[in-house]
């Protein structure tokens, strides 16, 4: 029932007063007091415009899904499913931007681009073996730490253990990778060490080959690996390993039996994770790598510099990566995913 | 937690001296990186003879690096903002009754965060011109905040799992509306989850490069600009400017860090 007389700010509480006495209270003093004591969301609720706004909205239950969906769902086809499928039309076009006049046509020329030219192959093979390699690096390096975290340190420290590791990776990609320029460099503080203790004489130039990039991919990533690792490994119970241990099991069978195929989850999620991320890496290639070392991100890139038309071989190319990483991981997952099964049975 | 100690003594050695090693596989870059920025020469490299404060006094003085944190910070409270509203709005949809596309819907939430940075950053530069949006801070603002929204998603619907059903079913019975009830009720509960989400967001949109980079106009953000001056050399200033910028996020995330820890504790 809207109230008429509820209108404007500054007589809202008086205007409800009236308005309430009429149908429900029959002291007005009473009254009042309620309607002081009322909150600003009792009195928003009681408020006739917006009283009424909601019946509306919430009539029927769909009626309420639908204005609670309608946005997320224009929001999640729009902007982020938009990108992709514009990218996608980009890349089957011939001429993108276009000038004025000019008619557009499809075409698979882009893509056939990418097969005529080993300039353009090579870099897109040598990021998906380095993503490869990469990731089994860092899988290799953070299991160990994730399982001390989760296996032999007190629950009461565990966050404290976590929040140290967790601190540099708060620093940015780009203030990361230059430390590690840093610390790699022909002056930097590996050569220096190794200087001192007397095991070389000139310097090993470490930067610009793919072992500098792979300490700074395996430094970038470090984290989204421990921490699938890390709570895989927490939910495993101890008594498994005792278990184990009691029936004759030594350090090495207790985690090749044991632990690893009951974190197989983790090492699945974490390293799909990692192996995205380090196809995608564009500034580290950059700055650690060197010229045998152009990753397709670099290529990729280049189109988009160029103020000339190539644009949809650049966005083809984008594709052609984006649909091999995710082929890549998501045939990984199957194999982990039976790997699991046949475990466990 | 380990109550049968004596089986698992040698690991327990072997692992910690692993554990200690990958602290200082971590750490040990970010301080060299750190001293280096107060060294008295031009020259990037060890030993470190002489050491100067002046390297930071430059930054401070240098309005163009100056307005060039403003930039940064501006772009990321910006997108936080956005990705916060509609990363939450997405979460109750997700989190509510059961729909036909649910799961659609999740997958397609998530996909800007599993998109290979360089290709997300290619693929929000082709939209922005479809848009009609310039390359510049509009841009970064949009990118970041569609590349975040997926965080802010999985870290409310997670805090949304555990609101216990009989608190918005109590304030329904007492005659709030939806909208009320989730303003009253559900706001209030999901403000510890909102908040880390949004450190996180203000984080990654601070640190990120290859989305402000292509999608930047003449003005850079900071990972731009220490990007663009390594390109030119190494130089001590560089590493004031990333030290500045280190001191700022890894403040940012330890305040949060303990933030949302007492916050949790608290309810």
């Amino acid at each position: 029932m809207p109230c008429p007389a509820a209108r404007g700010a500054g007589g809202q509480t008086h205007a409800k007063e009236s308005c309430m006495t009429d149908h429900s209270h029959p002291s007005s003093k009473a009254v009042a007091t309620v309607a002081t004591d009322r909150t600003f969301w009792g009195r928003l609720a009681a408020w006739g415009p917006y009283h009424t706004l909601m019946r509306l909205a919430t009539a029927s239950p769909r009626r309420q899904f639908l204005i609670l969906a309608a946005f997320p769902v224009l929001w999640v086809l729009t902007q982020h499913l938009g990108p992709m499928l514009q990218m996608l039309r980009v890349s089957l076009l011939d001429a993108y931007p276009v000038a004025p006049g000019v008619e557009q046509h499809f075409t698979l020329d882009n893509y056939a681009r990418f097969f005529g030219d080993s300039i353009f192959w090579m870099p897109f093979f040598r990021t998906l073996a380095f993503a490869a390699v990469f990731t089994f690096c860092t899988l290799i390096i953070t299991y160990p730490v994730a399982y001390f975290l989760a296996r032999h340190v007190s629950r009461k420290n565990q966050m404290l253990f976590l929040l140290l590791l967790l601190i540099p990776f708060w620093v940015g990609e780009i203030v990361r990778t230059y430390a590690i320029m840093i610390l790699l460099g022909n002056t930097g503080a590996v050569n220096l060490v190794l200087k001192w203790v007397g095991l070389i004489d000139r310097p090993i130039p470490f930067m610009y080959t793919s072992f500098s990039m792979g300490v700074g991919i395996v430094y970038l990533t470090a984290l989204y690996m421990l921490l699938p690792l890390y709570s895989a490994l927490e939910k495993l119970p101890q008594s498994m390993n005792e278990a184990a241990a009691d029936l004759g099991a030594g350090a090495w069978t207790r985690f090749w039996r044991v632990s690893l195929p009951l974190t197989i989850e983790g090492i699945s999620s974490g390293c799909t994770l990692v192996f995205l991320i380090s196809t995608g890496f564009y500034a580290t290639p950059v700055l650690l790598g060197g010229p045998s070392t152009t990753v397709f991100a670099e290529t990729i890139a280049g189109f988009f510099h160029v103020a000339g038309d190539e644009w949809p071989t650049g966005a083809a190319f984008a594709t052609i990566m984006f649909m091999a990483a995710l082929v890549i991981t998501a045939t990984f997952q199957k194999l982990m995913n039976a790997l699991r099964k046949g475990e466990s049975k | 937690m380990n109550d049968r100690p004596e089986l698992f003594r040698g690991n327990r050695i072997f692992l910690s001296c692993i554990y200690w090693a990958f602290v200082l596989y971590v750490f040990v870059p970010l301080i060299l990186m750190i001293l280096m920025g107060f060294k008295d020469s031009k020259f990037i490299g060890f030993p470190i003879r002489s050491w100067t404060l002046d390297w930071y006094k430059g930054v401070f003085d240098n309005t163009e690096v100056l307005s060039t944190f403003g930039y940064s910070i501006a772009i990321a409270v910006l997108s936080t903002l956005i990705s916060v509203i509609v990363g939450t709005w997405i979460a109750v949809l997700l989190e509510g009754r059961k729909f036909l596309g649910r799961s659609v819907m999740f997958g397609m939430t998530v996909l800007p965060a599993l998109v290979p940075g360089i290709i997300s950053a290619i693929a929000f530069r082709i939209y922005a011109r479809y848009l009609g949006i310039e390359p510049g801070m509009g841009a970064i603002v949009w990118a970041h905040a569609v590349h975040n929204v997926p965080f802010v998603v999985l870290v409310v619907m997670a805090r949304l799992s555990t609101l216990p059903k009989s608190q918005i079913e109590a304030a329904r019975d007492l005659g709030a509306d939806p909208l009320v009830s989730f303003i009253r009720i559900t706001l209030p509960y999901l403000v510890p989850a909102i908040l880390g989400a949004s450190i996180f967001c203000l984080l990654l949109s601070f640190d990120d490069f290859v989305r402000s980079f292509f999608l930047g106009g003449y003005e850079p953000t900071l990972p731009v600009l220490i990007f663009a001056k390594l390109r030119s050399g190494m130089s001590p200033e560089i590493n004031a400017i990333a030290t500045v910028a280190l001191i700022l996020t890894a403040a940012i995330g330890i305040w949060a860090e303990r933030f949302t820890r007492r916050m949790n504790k608290e309810s």
